[in-house]
């Protein structure tokens, strides 16, 4: 949509065609890749 | 028998050891640490202490991984596409290196994210698709959903970035209209396996974007119920922000359906939110709104109050664009009511503010 004062319906009343929910990324998390071999090695160990 | 040799030898490969053992715990001490802040969300100082990490190096592949992976997501986060596409990159080649499925389609989700953000779309489609299909192999409901909220996505961002200048929502090229279908459907078949896992967190998600996505086909009455739907999971959740989006959805769809009552009653409840949130831009779109709604039902006097109150937002957050609109509907709001003086005054100052901005189409509306 070009930006313009002079606005149409459409730009009166959205912006962007509606409001976005948010991406989901996906999560890689180091602390819990440490906890799971923590605890393998506890649980080798017993 | 000479021994020393071999005490030597043992002692450089104990100090090696112990070396390298140092450099892996610094390592993973950093990237806690930029995990940490970017959980609270200081990606900025989070992406210092994980590049550290990398720095310093580690022979665990796994942890190698997560970084490169969590550093993609912060500059994800920064709005630094072309480096989120480098790590994200780095972490789907180390993960089809190493074999590790699971962390492939995770990349690839996190790729595909970031390539629809730039609108290289059709890229961005192939990790879509791999991400889906690793999903499905491993039996993966959870990932497969993500991956069909992601392709959703794809589709709807393509069919929003062809150039449909002041056409209406329902009214777009067919090609536009095509991704939007798409669109759709990938919704539609993220809901059916979030339903069947009782996911509500995500049904929000998705039910926001199909409301969107069926107000731009011009289905404004679906609009209307996903919408609904996505409010009254946003209230389960107490997420504010969520219902804000959801009441200036439902206000736009309502606008289309010419219930111009009910929209008012939205973008109202959209406009207490905003303040609440503190969010100035959305407050001053929510006032811009009412005060197009009040033009509609002619009831002039309420559209100045908010146009109004849009204009003094737009003049704080120095929004020259925005300033320029409220002039123009003040223009005409007063014209309406045949305050032929204040008609002027502002149909000037918007007429200054096209020729400052550069605003063509806008001059030439102002000089009418």
């Amino acid at each position: 949509e070009t930006k313009s004062s002079a606005a149409t319906s459409s730009q009166m009343f959205h912006s962007d065609g509606g409001e976005m929910e948010p991406e989901t990324m996906e999560i890689k998390s180091v602390s819990e890749f440490f906890t799971k071999l923590h605890m393998g090695s506890v649980m080798n160990r017993q | 028998m000479d021994t020393s040799g071999s005490v030597v030898s043992t002692r450089a490969e104990e100090q090696s050891f112990h070396v390298r053992y140092r450099m892996e715990v610094s390592c993973l001490e950093l990237a806690l640490e930029g995990e940490r802040l970017c959980k609270v969300g200081d990606y900025r100082a989070g992406v210092s202490f994980f590049e550290a990490a990398i720095q310093v190096g580690t022979e665990d592949l796994q942890v190698l991984s997560a970084i490169y992976s969590q550093l993609g997501n912060a500059y994800f986060h920064l709005h630094d596409y072309v480096k989120a596409l480098e790590f994200h990159r780095h972490d789907l080649t180390l993960t089809r290196t190493i074999g590790d499925l699971v962390g492939e389609a995770k990349a690839s989700g996190n790729l595909g994210n970031t390539l629809k953000v730039i609108g290289r779309f059709d890229e961005a489609v192939v990790c879509c698709q791999r991400h889906l299909d690793i999903a499905r192999d491993i039996n993966d409901k959870v990932g497969q959903a993500r991956a069909l909220y992601n392709f959703g996505n794809v589709y709807h961002a393509k069919g929003k970035s062809v150039c449909w200048s002041g056409a209406e929502p329902g009214d777009f090229p067919e090609e536009v209209m095509m991704a939007l279908r798409k669109a759709a459907e990938f919704y539609e078949a993220n809901l059916e396996i979030v339903k069947d896992l009782g996911d509500r967190a995500a049904q929000g998600r998705t039910y926001g974007n199909l409301g969107n996505t069926q107000y731009l086909l011009g289905n404004f009455r679906k609009a209307v119920t996903s919408h609904e739907q996505r409010l009254l999971i946003a209230k389960e959740f107490g997420d504010r922000s969520a219902e804000r989006r959801a009441y200036c959805n439902l206000g736009n769809a309502y606008i289309f359906l010419g219930e111009f009552e009910v929209a008012a009653e939205h973008y109202k409840r959209t406009l207490q939110l905003a303040r609440q949130l503190k969010d100035r831009a959305v407050e001053a779109q929510a006032c811009y709104s009412l005060g197009n709604t009040y033009t509609l039902l002619q009831d002039y006097e309420r559209a100045i109050d908010y146009h109004l109150k849009h204009l003094i937002i737009a003049q704080d957050l120095n929004d020259r664009i925005g300033e320029g609109r409220a002039c123009w509907s003040l223009g005409n709001a007063y014209t309406a009511l045949g305050n032929h003086d204040q008609a002027m005054h502002f149909a000037e100052k918007h007429l200054e503010i096209c020729k400052e901005t550069g605003d063509r189409s806008g001059e030439l509306t102002a000089r009418m």
